[in-house]
């Protein structure tokens, strides 16, 4: 018996093996590797001494690592109301009852097949001061403001926060239109039956239907937001002043531009459990939904 | 059939009942408009003659027209080589992962082995592991295996999807019994199993997951950002910006290297947008 058990495991190794061994390399070692690098002073070159928990004394006591934290945070805060709502806007145009359906879908979605240094590229040459395409249109419209996008806390985060919309808004309106067109017909011939308004159907039909997907889109949308980073890099490069760098760009700095590998770990960490506790409600979420 | 018919007696309706859908289908217009003009507006700077600038937003799109900057950039940039990285790395990316994604799915699936349970658990966990939050100790181990800075180092720590194994798997729980019974009682081993019978039922599960790994690896920015010195070596999304920045305020040939970057991708998009908007819904549900 036990020999047929372990003829059966045999079997099973060479199809288990390989993803295995890149599962245990790749993703789970670097957990166990990121707790020893934090406890030690470790730099680009090699692992120092150890100092215990020295590192995460220091992060508390850091006000950049709050700094960069609360800016990931409100980047979190800004994009997901809105990417919910433009989200669900764009999927009621791209679901009206035209053949210009496809069209709307593909326009709204191309966007996010764009490299982020394409989308970032754009962005800087559209809000460019004097020569930019938006500065210029507004000029021809009749406003003289001249805008510096960059140069502006506040107008950097509208920057960001609206190319960031741009660019990944697709993903999100697509799934809204998958619910959209699953909600069964019936529950609106029922309705107009009943002498139902337009709105009504919208709010008593239509939006309890999408509640779902909905609370999907804004745990996906939370989840990605904390991991930002390529397109603040490439559009403000975290300015001006710091006001945008987001977290990975602080851990990044630390890690390779001041060698501090130990530290960056240490920071990875605290961002590591936020990262988790939010997957782990997703997940719950998805696990409800399936039921 | 009878579906179909109410449906288009409903939409019939629509059409009638609603007063507003000429000025909603306006609306649909404009922004749409609004989301293509950036990359429209990328395609024509393209086509200007180099050096050329204007604060009149209309002189953009007029001509006169030239494809000498396309030259240019094919010729004395790296742009290709680049575009040939990106496409490399994402290639092999994508097949390594379908391999050991869809094999482990199998064994997991169809297989007797003690202890599959903790197995299978274990690899759910991968779910809730952020990649970039693991970043920096990632870059310590590929250092000390000597794969900082080459294609190895780029593709072999993204090849481990989780996703891929439980999206597979559920797949593979659906191949009829009675096919795989009958399939072992001919004798069949389980490689011939997995790879004759098992791996064409799955097509759809596999086209979206091949989909969703080419285009995560395509633009992926962090690691290769981190991982990789020579420009030789740089990916598109990792060599566009270092290009770029050699050009502050002029913006025909930089915008010429942008769209050479992106027009393979929009004609890729043309082609298999259906194939992208199914899998969309399929993985984005499930994660």
């Amino acid at each position: 018996m036990n020999k047929k058990a372990w003829i059966q495991d045999m079997k099973a190794i060479p199809f288990l093996l390989p993803f295995l061994l890149a599962y245990l390399i790749f993703t789970i070692f670097p957990i166990f590797k990121g707790l020893e690098m934090s406890l030690y002073d470790w730099n680009l070159v090699r692992k120092m001494e150890f100092v215990g928990l020295e590192n995460y004394v220091e992060m508390v006591q850091d006000p950049n690592f709050w700094q960069t934290l609360w800016n990931t945070t409100l980047f979190v805060m800004l994009t997901t109301p809105t990417m919910v709502l433009l989200a669900l806007g764009l999927s009621l145009l791209a679901n009206l009852n035209t053949k210009l359906k496809t069209f709307f879908r593909g326009s709204f979605f191309i966007p996010s097949i764009l490299s982020v240094a394409v989308i970032s590229f754009l962005a800087i040459f559209m809000l460019q001061p004097y020569t930019g395409l938006v500065n210029t249109v507004l000029q021809s419209i009749g406003i003289n403001a001249e805008p510096f996008w960059m140069a502006d806390k506040g107008l950097a985060w509208v920057s960001i926060v609206v190319v960031t919309l741009w660019w990944s808004v697709g993903f999100n309106m697509i799934l809204f239109l998958t619910s959209l067109q699953d909600i069964p017909d019936a529950l609106y011939e029922a309705s107009e039956i009943d002498g139902a308004s337009r709105w009504k159907q919208f709010r008593y039909i239509t939006l309890p239907q999408l509640i779902p997907i909905g609370r999907v889109v804004i745990l996906l949308q939370i989840l990605a937001s904390y991991k930002v980073f390529a397109q603040i890099l490439l559009i403000t490069g975290g300015g001006p002043g710091g006001a945008t760098r987001p977290l990975i760009q602080y851990i990044y700095e630390i890690g390779f531009t001041q060698n501090n590998l130990g530290y960056a770990a240490t920071m990875s960490y605290a961002l590591f459990f936020i990262l988790l506790i939010l997957s782990v409600i997703q997940l719950k979420n998805q696990r409800m939904e399936e039921k | 059939m009878a579906a179909k018919t109410t449906s288009n007696s409903r939409r019939a309706l629509d059409r009638n009942r609603d007063p507003f859908l000429k000025g909603k289908i306006t609306i649909g217009i404009v922004v749409s408009i609004l989301f293509i003009a950036p990359i429209i507006w990328m395609l024509f700077v393209s086509i200007k003659p180099d050096g050329f600038s204007t604060s009149t937003p209309i002189e953009w799109f007029l001509p006169p027209y030239t494809i000498s900057n396309y030259i240019t950039i094919i010729m004395d940039s790296l742009i290709l080589r680049w575009l040939f990285n990106s496409f490399f790395v994402a290639f092999v990316t994508t097949i390594l992962t379908l391999i050991i994604t869809s094999l482990a799915a199998f064994a997991i699936s169809q297989m007797k082995f003690r202890f599959k349970n903790f197995i299978f658990i274990f690899f759910l966990l991968g779910l809730m592991i952020p990649g970039e939050a693991t970043i920096i100790p990632l870059y310590e181990i590929v250092k000390n295996m000597n794969l900082i800075d080459s294609y190895s180092g780029l593709i072999l720590p993204m090849i481990a999807s989780p996703l891929g194994v439980i999206i597979l798997k559920s797949f593979f729980d659906n191949v009829p019994k009675e096919i795989i019974e009958s399939a072992i009682i001919d004798g069949c081993s389980y490689f011939k199993l997995f790879y004759k019978i098992v791996l064409p039922l799955a097509k759809p599960a596999i086209a979206a997951i091949g989909i969703f790994t080419f285009i995560g690896s395509w633009n992926n920015f962090l690691w290769p950002y981190l991982s990789i010195l020579s420009e030789t070596l740089y990916t598109l999304p990792v060599g566009l910006p270092v290009f770029n920045s050699t050009y502050s305020q002029a913006y025909v040939l930089p915008m010429t290297a942008n769209a050479i970057a992106s027009i393979p991708v929009i004609i890729a998009f043309l082609l298999f947008e259906k194939q992208i908007v199914k899998g969309i819904s399929f993985t984005g549900i499930k994660g």
